[in-house]
């Protein structure tokens, strides 16, 4: 009986669904499949493709990325100058801009998210790198100085981790943004729970490997988003996404690869295929326990054995491009940098000459994840095969995203692979993450905390040089820096997989963006 | 009537008593891959960790079980796949029997404080699901064909502990072991030449049926990642990225045959040989 009076009232609930027409169908909650791999939401410990997606749905920088990917737009910030030798930038903030709980974006704020993110050294804490000090001499108006000039900081405040947060609201719930925040700081948590920005969404719930919820934000101060509810729903690998699509189960489906792609076939799914600035490499760390015998000419040897063509054709079915430098193609300073090469008998050459010629073993980590569509996995088995051409063995072992994170720090991992996804539109990031810079991401990491040094002072100064200058010299210089990344060979791109877009008909408004991966409030249904 | 029972009496009279239908059938089977384990390296055109065509090609003249995402044969992967499953599942049987079949004993034989202590032991391990328990020390050991070894013999003994205390408690009751105990034949004595060879049977007949389950087991962790790591061809493994492509049917199809088979032949096996070996439970 009870069963009936649900079935009945189920029915009701249908019926009143399909008569009430295109505004009900905007009422159900999107649902997109993807492989959730969040490390934090706090969005200055946060450093994830999921984050981008995430903080920039539910924060707001000053500016924002516009469409073209390239150029910056006013968002949180009406209006901007610098001075002349770029080292200080003054925001206005829009006066209408309110965070979730309905208080005005101040000035303060915008100084306490930028001194947060600067002093947790967090992964992304290296995007405040340079700012001395930041004023507020009005409640709407902020003026940064920097060190040094930096021509790209204006583009870097597009990022999704540079998001404004509501100070107030943070500080109570134990975030902290003075100089002892990277121990003192107890927020994590209640981000895990809580988003405290001026989004167009708001966070409803996260629940680690199931799903991430969003719900619109009520005092959105903008246009309010097509769609009221957004789900995130954690699907691990293709086939199921690809699956979940064409049941009906997902509207979006993120993360489908070239190979699966081609065996949907229905009217119901759009499948679009974007060049994307995603990239998948793979790294040496000469300084990682059982890396000493990886000195320059070894990497150069084994950049040498790796059939790059075939890793593309192999791993995205040839969806997706070379790449030369860890600075994608496209970005200033990439056109004309000579492409990866494979030369067997070059790196036979190099091995022979350090007495190599048999070879050697190396036992490494990567970690088990399709991401971009590549299965690193799979990726790590191909170049296992190159790489047993020159009587280099590898041992692979596949570990979980989280533990190869921490085994990367320590003890360090030889050779492994990894993915990078832009934050904004500019070269600096590349560098500051990529580069033998002092204290980059990957320095710490490949010189096993500084065991070896590997660090470039060619590309310090360069870098330096490039931060100050615009325009056609700018180009030139991270030109400059893209070879001598290069020549490092600690990062090593192999593939720069096209992007599939794979959604059902009725949904529109999906676009692949540089700095956010998926804008959530551009979506809505026909 | 009496024809056929002359025809019966005349079959028997040619095939020893143990060679029933399902013995010969899980025997052939058995055998086929134990000779396929040993002399694949020598006449197989592919090796099963490198390229051999292109990915994905469905079966054809030259790859009968077509290719996976690397090019590489399945048949040839699935074939060498035996080389991983049936030593580890001897390993661990053999392992599993002889530590199992030694606490057991003593446990039986001894009774007592020492008996308690194996039992609750033998009790604790047994309450876990056996995949579940597998998963927790594979999971603590780290990933690996020879961890995976490890945690099956932690989740196997107890079985034969079992069998073993209660085979040695029913034998050591008979009156020969009281005849030998009067005689003045030392404990161990007792133990190895008076008990133990009675109680094989059906450990024996355990093993072989236990052998299939193994192999299964081993695939199991292969295929949630915890066993065999890429590139070994080992069929949970196989199977794992043949998930990874689904729509590429042939690439778990090898690894699934292969396992069926295997499992079906060591059931049949030990079927045959528990009708014989222990025809009460007939």
């Amino acid at each position: 009986m009870r069963t009936g009076i649900r079935t009945i009232l189920l029915a009701g609930a249908g019926a009143a669904a399909i008569l009430s027409g295109p505004a009900a169908a905007q009422d159900q909650p999107l649902v997109i499949a993807r492989n959730l791999e969040i490390n934090s939401l706090d969005p200055h410990r946060a450093f994830c493709d999921t984050c981008q997606i995430y903080l920039s749905s539910t924060y707001q920088g000053l500016v924002k990325l516009a469409a073209d990917d390239r150029s910056v737009e006013p968002l949180l910030a009406t209006e901007w100058t610098s001075n002349e030798d770029q080292t200080q930038f003054t925001f206005k903030l829009d006066p209408d801009a309110v965070f979730s709980d309905g208080s005005p974006v101040e000035a303060k704020d915008v100084k306490w998210t930028f001194e947060r993110l600067k002093n947790l050294q967090a992964d992304p804490s290296f995007m405040m790198n340079g700012v001395a000090s930041i004023e507020t001499p009005d409640e709407k108006t902020v003026i940064v100085n920097m060190e040094s000039p930096n021509s790209e900081f204006v583009g870097i405040l597009a990022a999704p981790y540079v998001g404004i947060v509501n100070s107030d609201v943070a500080s109570e719930n134990g975030a902290m943004a003075g100089e002892d925040a990277s121990s003192a700081d107890q927020a994590e948590t209640w981000f895990l729970a809580n988003s405290a920005g001026s989004g167009p969404y708001v966070l409803d719930t996260y629940r680690p490997d199931d799903e991430l919820r969003f719900r619109v934000n009520e005092n959105y101060w903008g246009d309010a988003p097509p769609i009221g509810e957004i789900v995130i729903d954690h699907v691990a690998d293709a086939v199921s996404q690809a699956q979940m699509l064409q049941s009906g189960g997902a509207d979006i489906a993120m993360q489908v690869d070239p190979d699966t792609a081609s065996t949907i076939n229905s009217p119901d799914i759009t499948i679009e295929t974007v060049p994307s600035y995603n990239f998948i490499y793979v790294m040496f760390s000469p300084g990682a326990e059982g890396g000493d015998m990886l000195d320059l000419e070894v990497r150069q040897a084994l950049a040498y054995a790796i059939d790059y063509q075939g890793a593309i054709d192999f791993t995205v079915g040839g969806e997706g491009e070379l790449q030369a430098s860890p600075i994608p193609n496209g970005f200033p300073g990439t056109e004309g940098l000579p492409m990866p090469e494979e030369n067997l008998d070059k790196a036979r050459e190099i091995l022979a000459s350090k007495g190599l010629e048999d070879g050697f073993t190396l036992d490494i980590t990567v970690a088990s994840l399709n991401v971009y569509g590549v299965d690193l996995t799979l990726l790590m088995q191909k170049i296992q095969q190159d790489l047993a051409r020159v009587n280099v063995k590898i041992n692979i072992q596949p570990v979980a995203s989280a533990v190869w994170r921490e085994q990367i720090a320590n003890p360090g991992i030889p050779f492994s692979a990894r993915f990078y996804a832009p934050d904004y539109y500019g070269s600096a990031q590349y560098v500051q993450f990529f580069g033998m810079l002092p204290d980059t991401y990957w320095e710490r990491n490949a010189s096993g905390q500084g065991k070896v040094d590997l660090v470039n002072k060619s590309e310090v100064d360069l870098f330096q040089q490039a931060l100050a200058a615009s325009g056609d010299e700018m180009n030139r210089l991270y030109h400059e820096i893209a070879l001598e990344m290069i020549k490092d060979r600690i990062i090593v791109p192999v593939v720069s997989p096209n992007l599939i877009l794979a959604y059902r008909s009725e949904i529109e408004g999906v676009r692949y963006s540089a700095c956010c991966n998926l804008p959530l409030a551009e979506i809505g249904r026909k | 009537m009496s024809a056929a029972v002359t025809r019966n009496a005349g079959r028997r009279a040619m095939l020893p008593q143990w060679a029933t239908l399902p013995v010969v059938f899980g025997g052939i089977i058995v055998l086929l891959w134990v000779v396929v384990g040993i002399t694949i390296p020598l006449w197989t055109p592919y090796d099963p960790t490198m390229l051999a065509g292109g990915r994905f090609q469905p079966p054809n003249a030259s790859h009968w079980l077509g290719t996976d995402a690397l090019g590489r044969d399945v048949l040839m992967r699935t074939l060498y796949g035996v080389r991983h499953s049936l030593p580890i599942a001897a390993l661990v049987i053999f392992c599993a029997v002889l530590i199992g079949g030694t606490l057991g004993a003593i446990a039986g034989f001894v009774g007592g404080l020492v008996d308690s202590i194996i039992m609750r032991l033998v009790d604790v391990t047994l309450s876990f699901p056996p995949i579940l328990l597998a998963m927790a020390v594979t999971a603590a050991l780290g990933p690996g064909l020879g961890n995976a070894a490890i945690a099956m013999v932690i989740v196997w003994w107890p079985i034969y502990a079992r069998l073993m205390r209660a085979q040695v408690l029913s034998v050591r009751e008979r009156e020969h072991v009281e005849a030998a105990i009067a005689a003045g034949a030392t404990r161990p004595r007792v133990l190895t030449k008076h008990i133990l060879p009675l109680c094989w049977s059906p450990i024996i007949v355990n093993a072989t049926m236990d052998f299939g389950q193994v192999v299964l087991l081993a695939a199991s962790l292969s295929f949630i990642g915890l066993g065999a790591v890429p590139p070994t061809p080992e069929w949970g493994q196989m199977i794992s990225d043949g998930a990874l492509h689904f729509y590429r049917w042939w690439i778990a199809a090898g690894p699934g045959i292969a396992i069926l088979s295997i499992v079906l032949g060591f059931n049949f096996l030990g079927d045959g040989l528990r009708d014989f070996l222990d025809p009460r439970s007939k």
